[in-house]
This record gives C-alpha cells, sequence and structure tokens, in this order.
C-alpha cells in the first residue's frame, strides 16, 4: 500500500514536473514589434494564415517551439507567429518614462526640425552643434538623408522571404 | 548628548534627501556640520550629488545626440558612398537584424564611409556605419549581419549612452531632455564631442567589445544567418592585421575576440549551419 502510495506521489511530482518544463512561458505577455504580422495554423511559413496581429499589439504565450511561439491575442486568436517579431517591451511606447521624457522619435516632433539640409533635415540641436564643429553642408545632408532613411517593413519582409531567412527558413 | 540629537537629525535629513526631497538638502547639511561629524558631512554631500545625478535619456534627447555624434563620424570618414542600390542593400540586412534585438524601437539604419579603413561605428538612436574597407573584406551576407549585429549590440546595450551619462553627470547637467543643449550649446558640444573621443579614438571597454560580439552573432543568427561566418571573418581579419593590430588600441585583440564569439555559439546552442548567402552579397553589397 505504502509503495502505491509513494509510486503515486512520484508520477504527480514527474507529471507536474514534464507540464511546466514543457511550457515555461506559459502566460507570458509580449508585443509584435513589426507593422503587421501573421498567425498560422502550424509552426512553418507554409501553414495557413488564422489571423493578422498589428504592430505594439499584445499576445499571451501559450506555448514555444524552436524559433515559432504560439500565442493567443486579446481578441481570443490563437496561432503560431516566428519568435522573431515579439518583444518583451511594448515597441510602441507609453511607458510612463517615455511620456515624461518627451515626445518619442516615432510621433517626429515637427517644430524641432530644421529644413537647411536633405528632405528633412538635421534637429536642432544637432545643427547647432555642426554649426559650432564647422561640418560641412556635405557631411550634414548626408547624415540628415541617413535619418530620414526608412524602409517599409514589407520590403524587409520581402528580403527575408527571398534569402530564406526568418520565418522562411527552408 | 546634543551632537548625538544633531547627528540623528542630520541622517534623517540625509536619508530623506537620498529619497529626492531636495528641500531638506539645507537642512541636512546643516544638522550634518553642527553634529561635528565629518563622515556626516560627507554623507550629506554624497547625497546631494545622488540627488544632482542626471535623468535618464529619452528619445529624443538620444535622437539628437546620436545625429549629432553622427555628423562627426561622416566628417571624419570621408563623408557617405551614395550608391542607391549598395546603401538599401545593407539597410536590408541591418533592418533584418535589427529587428530581433532588443530595443526594436529604435529606427536603424545604415550609411556605407567612404574610408579604406576597416572599421565600423554605432552612435546612439540606431546610426550603424560601415567602412567602405571592411566592406571589401566581406565575403558573404551571413558576416555582414554579424558585424551589423555587433553595432546594434553596442546600441541595445547602451554602451555609449552610459558614457554620455557619466559626461552629463560630471558636468552637473541635472535637469530632463534637452534643455540643456538648447540654454548653451557649448555644453551639449563638449557632451558629443567627449562621445565621438570614446567612439573614434578611445574605445569602448574591452568587455563591452566582446559583450558586442557575442550579442551581435547570437542577433544574426536569430534570423537564420549562419553563427560561425562571424568568427570566419574575424580569423581573416586576425590574417591581415595581426592579431595587436585590432581596429583601435583598446579592442580586445582578435583571438579574444574569436573566444567570445565561439562561447557565445556554444552556450546559446547556435546553428553553424545556417544561411551564408555569398552570391546576394556579391551582387548587391559591392561598392564601386
Amino acid at each position: 500500500m505504502k509503495r502505491a502510495n509513494a509510486w503515486w506521489y512520484g508520477t504527480v511530482i514527474l507529471g507536474a514536473i514534464l507540464w511546466f518544463g514543457h511550457s515555461p512561458a506559459w502566460g507570458e505577455t509580449l508585443y509584435v514589434q513589426t507593422k503587421t504580422a501573421q498567425l498560422r495554423a502550424g509552426k512553418t511559413s507554409l501553414d495557413s494564415v488564422v489571423g493578422n496581429v498589428r504592430y505594439g499589439e499584445a499576445v499571451e504565450v501559450l506555448s514555444r517551439d524552436g524559433n515559432w511561439t504560439e500565442v493567443k491575442t486579446s481578441g481570443g486568436a490563437k496561432g503560431w507567429i516566428f519568435s522573431s517579431k515579439l518583444a518583451q517591451s511594448n515597441p510602441s511606447g507609453g511607458s510612463e518614462t517615455s511620456a515624461r521624457l518627451g515626445s518619442s522619435m516615432r510621433s517626429g516632433d515637427a517644430s524641432a526640425v530644421t529644413a537647411s539640409t536633405g528632405t528633412r533635415g538635421l534637429d536642432k540641436s544637432s545643427e547647432a552643434y555642426a554649426d559650432r564643429a564647422g561640418i560641412l553642408p556635405r557631411d550634414r545632408q548626408a547624415v540628415a538623408r541617413m535619418s530620414a532613411y526608412e524602409i517599409p517593413d514589407e520590403e524587409v519582409e520581402e528580403f527575408l522571404k527571398d534569402g530564406g531567412l526568418g520565418e522562411y527558413a527552408k | 548628548m546634543r551632537n548625538n540629537r544633531s547627528a540623528i537629525v542630520a541622517l534623517c535629513a540625509v536619508l530623506l534627501a537620498e529619497a529626492g526631497c531636495a528641500e531638506m538638502q539645507p537642512a541636512a547639511e546643516d544638522a550634518a556640520r553642527r553634529s561635528g561629524n565629518p563622515r556626516m558631512v560627507e554623507a550629506t554631500h554624497g547625497a546631494s550629488t545622488l540627488a544632482a545625478s542626471p535623468l535618464p535619456i529619452g528619445d529624443e534627447e538620444e535622437k539628437s545626440i546620436g545625429e549629432a555624434i553622427a555628423l562627426q563620424v561622416v566628417a571624419r570618414y570621408g563623408g557617405t558612398i551614395e550608391q542607391p542600390d549598395v546603401v538599401r542593400y545593407v539597410n536590408l540586412v541591418g533592418k533584418a537584424v535589427a529587428k530581433t534585438s532588443d530595443r526594436p524601437d529604435v529606427p536603424f539604419r545604415v550609411a556605407i564611409l567612404n574610408h579604406d579603413s576597416i572599421n565600423s561605428f554605432a552612435a546612439p538612436s540606431g546610426y550603424i556605419f560601415v567602412t567602405r574597407g571592411l566592406l571589401k573584406q566581406i565575403q558573404n551576407e551571413a558576416e555582414l549581419a554579424a558585424v551589423f549585429g555587433h553595432e546594434i549590440a553596442h546600441v541595445s546595450q547602451k554602451h555609449l549612452l552610459d558614457v554620455i551619462q557619466r559626461t552629463k553627470r560630471v558636468a552637473g547637467i541635472g535637469e530632463e531632455g534637452l534643455g540643456y543643449a538648447t540654454k548653451d550649446p557649448a555644453v551639449f558640444k563638449n557632451v558629443v564631442d567627449n562621445a565621438v573621443k570614446t567612439l573614434l579614438d578611445e574605445g569602448f571597454d574591452q568587455d563591452k567589445e566582446t559583450e558586442a560580439d557575442a550579442l551581435g552573432d547570437v542577433l544574426a543568427a536569430r534570423v537564420g544567418y549562419d553563427a560561425s561566418a562571424y568568427v570566419g571573418l574575424l580569423t581573416r581579419l586576425r590574417e591581415l592585421k595581426g592579431d595587436d593590430q585590432a581596429f583601435i588600441k583598446t579592442h580586445p585583440n582578435f583571438s579574444m575576440r574569436i573566444n567570445a564569439v565561439q562561447e557565445a555559439i556554444r552556450t546559446n546552442g547556435l546553428q553553424s549551419n545556417g544561411v551564408l548567402l555569398p552570391d546576394r552579397f556579391a551582387q548587391r553589397g559591392k561598392v564601386v
């Protein structure tokens, strides 16, 4: 009898270890860090799309397998997403610190921008720095172009697909 | 007894001052002086210094500082190469790697410096630079991704921002945002110039460089690039330049860097059978 009890308790403890070991991140909240991303029925880019999530959206982690994470959205949709599309902190900001310290780069403070160079120009402080440091117009324009340089997420996605990278790995 | 009472009052005031009650600072210093205890006087002064520590650097300030540092990098390294197809390609590789970093909100962008030296740099707010000389040594896209991973790691770990924080602390700048830069552009210039000195002349501490090597390789591998590609590049550079002739004096030698990357591959279980993409790099990543 005692041996049967010991066996039963041992099974329960082993089961608990396996259960928690299998899904260590259960209940964790992560955030979508690409403009849009697709939830798929399985763990490959060939599996059917079962839903879409947007930049900054919070999702609950259900399980992980390799480079893929199974998640549940606040709307209840479940599916697999490539793990590098998720971040631990909300990339869309909104934290108390960023609010206190002023506007984020994404919001683009137009009043702090001058139009002396490039398509958008340097901001006021770096323009003043350039004046004091004697930076040539050619170099100011190069940095202004760099500051304004953007590539849409869709093109990065296409680049990954073409190279068999990220979720498109063969 | 009276001295003891003063000491207790001073100690309470110090605790309050450290907790951020600036109004208590004069009272703390006064009570400490009256206690006749030099240690207490020192403690109240320490609390004052602590209270004057600069606040964290916000996005707007980081962007301005990063842009100003970028101006110096471009000026000192011969300007940038404007070949739109190649610039677009290196930015796509950089964006792909940056997506996996711990600071995905930073708008990483890459420029190619018109300079034959073998080097790469990163300024705050995601300004990444690679020289024409380094691009010429790279043989595949996985190596380029690891170089960008290294630079992105410097930004995500805020290595240069830490230097800037220290400069601001020494300069006694304790206000939020860019107010100090507007009030006195000379102070802002000093902050930027000191950061440029670290970035271009003195280099980071060796442990920060090896941390960036290890984390950078992890970032590139997360995208699917071959994790051992970076070891290949560093090994070729060691043969080309000699082990002690790393990029700048304070960098660890190449052997230490290779060891750091190999350790990262082992401890993180990174794949060494990932994507290399030598053909895509040869077609799109070569500067004229």
